[in-house]
């Protein structure tokens, strides 16, 4: 039975790992710092753990596709991440695959319904 | 937040961020002073935030993007085999070297002591060699991890160094590369059974060479005539011991290139070009080599003939009495007509095999054709 249970959450990780990629870089477009983000992932019906986020956050900005500013100004200091310029432009392909792959996904799984 | 959760959040933070690289830390302490006291507004309980995030090791765990093995998958499997033949190629000349010291070692055999004493000089052979074939190969081990772990990070290296090159526009550039993708063309065909060199005789010669170049360092003195008188051993060595340090570089260097021969052999384990050429080239300079050492350089006991005679005194009727018929320039030119005969031998059968069932000269054929 535990074995049963780590299989599906092992494979169930694997089928997530991606899609976090293309879920975080969607809204990154203006500026927002990690906890904002947990947010409105979550409002949205996505919601990502804050410790897969916070990494993960960093990870994107050593692979060029986020840049981060530290804002002082407030009552406490928050780091804002945003898309760069080749972020978008990654996002933009990752987003036509998955359009796509979801939509052959759609036919696959549908078709087993029938 | 009262003083007790400031506490709490401390400690949790701590716990994250030991387990970072030291560069990471700072930045990585603010980033959950952020996340932290952000949910806490939230949320209103440190006790609530901290069960949420969960244990701080899974959390660092996140962070550790990096590799975090020693060999990795692609070169796990030649890892394998490699710890394999060097502990085969380590043991056994180790274990072998182990016993033919404690035989050299042994005392004067009398016909009533011969079982025990052999049996004794055996066991007390075995019983060292085993501990020291065990050290070395801990040591093996130790060098051979070491080689591959190192491989694996300059690959690792190499890789990122392409990962920066990679970019999008490289991607819509897809086409220009095509020419250098992998097309059914780039298969080489199976080798034939008979192009197979055998893994065995490979190891076999391998160790064959090391317990030679090491019985030649260590104890040159091994290789003598023997003759027991009563209780003393005599032994009339057959090289020229005064002289070793020239005769035994020149020696070792030639013993060296059949084993550099015999490793590449083992490594890409088919007849193909390269196999051949560093068969021919090794072949030719051991042969040199063996001239070199036989004809020129003073490699046996000028005297042996003389010290033959004195140990054996006046018994005429043993069986060594022929070995007073020495001829240094005699047993020279035997040996040496003996090694180019096997060298050339060797060389020969390795173009033949090459020739006739080798890789890569078969490997014309077009698939459409």
């Amino acid at each position: 039975m535990g074995e049963e249970k780590d299989l599906l959450s092992t494979l169930l990780l694997e089928l997530r790992r991606g899609t976090l990629t293309i879920s975080v870089l969607s809204q990154m477009k203006e500026p927002k710092y990690g906890y904002a983000l947990v947010q409105s992932l979550e409002e949205k019906g996505v919601a990502i753990d804050p410790n897969t986020l916070y990494p993960l956050l960093r990870r994107l900005e050593n692979q060029g596709l986020l840049e981060s500013k530290w804002e002082t100004g407030g009552a406490k200091p928050r780091k804002y991440y945003q898309r760069t310029e080749y972020g978008t432009e990654i996002y933009e392909k990752l987003k036509a695959y998955w359009q796509n792959l979801s939509a052959g996904m759609e036919r696959l799984l549908r078709e087993e319904e029938a | 937040m009262t003083p007790n959760e400031k506490d709490y959040m401390d400690r949790y933070i701590y716990q994250v961020i030991r387990r970072l690289p030291k560069a990471q830390r700072d930045e990585v302490r603010m980033e959950l002073e952020e996340l932290i006291s952000d949910m806490y507004t939230d949320k209103g309980s440190m006790e609530e935030v901290l069960t949420e995030l969960g244990d701080p090791a899974e959390f660092a765990k996140q962070y550790q993007s990096d590799q975090r093995y020693l060999i990795g998958p692609e070169y796990f499997d030649t890892y394998l085999w490699f710890v394999r033949v060097v502990f085969i190629c380590t043991a056994i000349p180790i274990l072998g070297i182990s016993l033919i010291n404690a035989i050299g070692e042994m005392p004067a055999v009398t016909s009533q002591s011969a079982a025990p004493v052999i049996i004794r000089a055996i066991v007390s052979g075995l019983t060292a060699g085993i501990t020291d074939a065990l050290l070395s190969c801990v040591t093996a081990f130790g060098a051979v991890t070491l080689t591959f772990a190192i491989m694996e990070r300059k690959k690792i290296q190499l890789e990122m160094k392409k990962a920066e090159k990679w970019s999008v526009k490289s991607l819509s550039e897809e086409k220009k590369t095509a020419a250098f993708r992998w097309t059914p063309k780039f298969l080489e065909p199976v080798p034939d059974k008979k192009a197979m060199i055998s893994r065995g005789d490979s190891i076999a010669g391998i160790v064959f060479i090391v317990i030679f170049s090491v019985l030649l360092i260590f104890a040159p003195n091994f290789f003598a005539a023997f003759f027991t008188e009563g209780e003393t051993v005599t032994t009339v060595p057959v090289f020229n011991l005064e002289q070793w340090g020239i005769v035994l570089p020149a020696f070792i260097l030639s013993l060296l290139i059949g084993l550099a021969d015999e490793i590449l052999r083992l490594i890409v384990g088919v007849y193909c070009s390269l196999v051949m050429i560093s068969n021919i080239v090794c072949g030719v300079l051991q042969i040199l080599l063996g001239i070199v050492v036989l004809k020129v350089l003073p490699i046996w006991n000028p005297n042996f003939a003389l010290e033959l005679e004195m140990a054996l005194g006046d018994k005429a009727d043993s069986g060594a009495r022929f070995l007073t018929y020495w001829n240094a320039d005699m047993v020279s030119n035997g040996l040496l007509t003996f090694i180019v005969a096997i060298t050339l031998f060797e060389i020969g059968a390795t173009i033949y095999k090459t020739l006739r069932y080798g890789v890569s000269i078969r490997n014309e054929k077009n698939l459409g054709a």
